[in-house]
């Protein structure tokens, strides 16, 4: 049986609120190291991973490997009734049914508790290794999130191109082009503001800027993002939740797509 | 002891055997069947007592079938009529005793005494005795001596009667009957189909084939001059006279009548009776129905008509009148009553040819026919060839553009269709239900040059999950060993 509480309720709505725009329904798998994630959308060009590692709950239990499937929609709707400094339980049995969520007021003597019924999904489980990237940059999320929309109105796709000069967002559309380009930062009083630029050699991608756009739905988790880019290998974009619990997204390149 | 039913049958066995039906020892005695069991026939009153059931040669088989003999009124076929097996019927016979009033109508030499008893029998068999031309009798052994025609010699009917006594004896001896008049009957047929000499006071007789052709059109003729059994009449001259019945209306259908009436004034009358009277014959025309039951009537009346030019107008107004009317459903050609009458003379003859006629003979006797006066089947080949023209294009022309004969689909498929295309609809609407707007609209997105993610990282396998557990590794234990 499955029982974790969350005292930073509100990463659990976040996570979710980020992952519901690309995918419909997925697995939580659940095992004594926490639960974790792995799902893509439905064109199978973008993939999620989601890490709540046990130490973020307090407290975690499970007995057994067990796996959530949960329509993300409906389970929006239910984290809908969870207010800011809620305590929230999830609690499951070991063949479950259905996941029963807790939400207990911290401050008034108030226990809200839901059922959500839960589905069987098959999903393709893939192995991801961990990569050397020959980019990778750590800026604002909310930077990131502002280039991506500001690019999208523009054009569908964004090129991102890093050099050792900087990283170049450029787009081009039909009412003409545009870039973005953030150069290596340092602010020592505000350090979430600091662009970090660490480039092993030139990298220069192409990516639907609806995805990234997507990605960015994740921005209220965490100020800081961290792009990750190699040559014909997948961009990551990494979002910490909390320690070293994590959400990544992953975005094929567009290849061959340049007129 | 056991009583089993074979126990039971030899007992009834043991009892008299005519008497079979008479032994109420049980109710529930199954008397053994009679070894030769009463049949039932139906024998024409005109027969008389000395008419016997011989064994003759069938003409066109050569096989002993058995004949009605009357020394006095001639031959009779028996025809045979039975249910068929699938609905089987039997007759009850009861003869008690007594001697029926008519002793004509009992020809058969059958004793009645108390003996015979009460039958059931298992089969309702009825055989009914008919005339038929003794000349059909003789004819195998007059074409067996003609080979060829010009090897035929005459010879006397003694001769002839003698060939047949070496076929079937029972001809033989039913010759010397009625003091010859059978003998007679015989040899006034044979001159029927045979050129005679005088010799002496014999007369030669040598086989001819016209004219057996002849005297078989002319039974043919007297078969036709009335519509044939129903069953016959329908399949043999209603079918394949019947032309297309084609949607548009043919000029060429009334033309064709107003000029047969008008060329050939006299028979204008019976062209507008037997008309219509032809088109009554074709299903299609509801309308005509009652109108041909009038005319039928006025057909008889109608030949009795002075023949001048009023009625021959009159008679071309009232058929393109009928046609008009029925402009729809109008076949593509009628069939004139001359076409409808030569069509019944050719089935006959050859139902003659057919049941009667040895299968050599036959054959020349049809070669023969086309040169027999009154037997012109141009007019019904030409109309049949035309009808075939017509069948065959309305069949062209349905394979090419009908499209309407699809398969109807009846209410259970439509309720079947509707339920599937329902529960579709509801499948439908339950995911979109869980699915978010951002996933909506990332379906949108132009991925074209986008890899799927499966090809940069490696498949673990499916994971397929039943209640939250995974319920094989199967695929992933065999990825798993293969790298």
């Amino acid at each position: 049986m499955l029982e974790a509480r969350l005292s930073q309720s509100m990463v659990l709505k976040k996570v979710v609120d980020a992952i519901k725009d690309l995918v419909q329904d997925c697995n939580f798998d659940c095992n004594d190291s926490g639960i974790a994630l792995q799902a893509m959308d439905n064109s199978h060009v973008a993939l999620v991973s989601m890490l709540l590692k046990a130490e973020s709950f307090e407290p975690y239990r499970c007995d057994r490997n067990i796996a959530l499937g949960v329509n993300l929609v409906s389970l929006t709707k239910v984290l809908r009734a969870l207010q800011n400094d809620d305590l929230v339980t999830l609690k499951a049995e070991d063949a479950p049914d259905s996941l029963n969520i807790t939400f207990e007021s911290s401050t008034a003597d108030r226990i809200s508790e839901y059922d959500l019924k839960l589905m069987d999904i098959d999903q393709e489980h893939l192995g991801i290794p961990d990569t050397e990237y020959a980019a990778t940059v750590t800026l604002p999320s909310a930077e990131f999130k502002r280039i991506c929309t500001d690019l999208q109105a523009m054009s569908e796709s964004v090129t991102i191109e890093a050099t050792k000069d900087g990283i170049k967002f450029s787009c081009a559309g039909d009412i003409g082009n545009g870039a973005v380009t953030l150069r290596n930062y340092q602010n020592v009083e505000k350090e979430h503001l600091n662009v970090d630029i660490e480039l092993t050699e030139p990298v220069s991608l192409t990516f639907s800027l609806k995805y990234l756009v997507n990605f960015c739905k994740a921005q209220p988790l965490s100020d800081r993002v961290k792009i990750c880019l190699s040559n014909e290998v997948p961009l990551l974009v990494e979002y910490l939740v909390t320690g070293t619990s994590y959400l990544r997204f992953y975005l094929a390149p567009k290849i061959g797509d340049e007129e | 002891m056991a009583r089993t039913r074979a126990s039971k049958g030899s007992n009834t066995a043991a009892t008299d055997n005519s008497a079979a039906a008479s032994t109420p020892k049980s109710n529930y005695t199954i008397p053994t069947p009679s070894k030769n069991p009463p049949k039932i026939f139906i024998l024409p009153k005109k027969a008389t007592d000395a008419a016997r059931i011989v064994l003759l040669l069938h003409p066109r088989y050569a096989k002993p079938t058995r004949y009605l003999v009357c020394p006095e009124t001639g031959f009779y076929e028996f025809t045979r009529i039975a249910a068929p097996k699938s609905t089987p019927r039997s007759w009850l016979i009861q003869a008690d005793g007594h001697k029926p009033q008519e002793p004509d109508t009992d020809s058969k030499p059958v004793e009645k005494d108390a003996s015979f008893g009460t039958y059931v029998t298992n089969g309702a068999e009825l055989f009914v005795a008919t005339p038929i031309d003794p000349l059909f009798l003789i004819l195998p052994t007059l074409i067996d001596s003609s080979g060829k025609s010009e090897k035929r010699r005459y010879i006397s009917s003694d001769d002839h009667f003698d060939r047949i006594q070496e076929e079937s004896p029972h001809l033989w001896e039913i010759l010397r009957w009625g003091e010859g008049r059978i003998r007679g009957l015989l040899e006034a047929r044979l001159g029927a189909v045979c050129d005679t000499v005088d010799a002496g006071d014999e007369r030669m007789f040598q086989f001819s084939e016209d004219k057996l052709t002849a005297e078989l059109l002319s039974k043919a003729r007297r078969m036709s001059t009335r519509p044939l059994p129903r069953s016959m009449e329908e399949k043999f001259v209603v079918k394949p006279l019947e032309a297309p019945v084609l949607g548009v209306k043919r000029k060429t259908t009334t033309s064709t009548t107003t000029t047969t009436s008008t060329s050939v004034p006299s028979e204008a009358t019976q062209d507008d009776s037997s008309n219509s009277d032809s088109a009554s014959g074709t299903p299609t025309l509801k309308i005509e129905a009652s109108e041909s039951a009038s005319s039928d009537s006025s057909t008889e009346s109608g030949t009795s008509f002075a023949s001048d030019a009023s009625t021959t107008v009159t008679s071309t107004i009232a058929s393109e009148e009928s046609t008009t009317e029925s402009e729809a459903l109008l076949p593509a050609m009628v069939a004139s009553p001359e076409v409808v009458s030569l069509q019944r003379l050719r089935t006959a003859f050859s139902f003659l040819c057919s049941s009667y006629v040895p299968p050599s003979l036959a054959t020349i006797l049809h070669s023969k026919l086309p040169a027999e006066p009154g037997a012109d089947f141009g007019v019904l080949d030409a109309y049949l060839s035309e009808v075939n023209r017509l069948k065959h294009e309305a069949a062209v022309a349905r394979s090419a553009g009908d499209y309407t004969r699809k398969r109807v689909m009846d209410d259970e498929e439509l309720a079947e269709r509707a339920e599937k295309k329902r529960k579709k609809e509801e499948e439908e609407k339950r995911k979109k239900a869980g699915e978010s707007r951002g996933v909506r609209d990332l379906k949108k997105v132009n991925t074209t040059g986008m890899k799927k993610m499966s090809d940069f990282f490696q498949e673990k396998g499916l994971r397929i999950y039943v209640k939250g557990e995974e319920c094989t590794k199967l695929m992933y234990e065999k990825k798993c060993s293969g790298n």
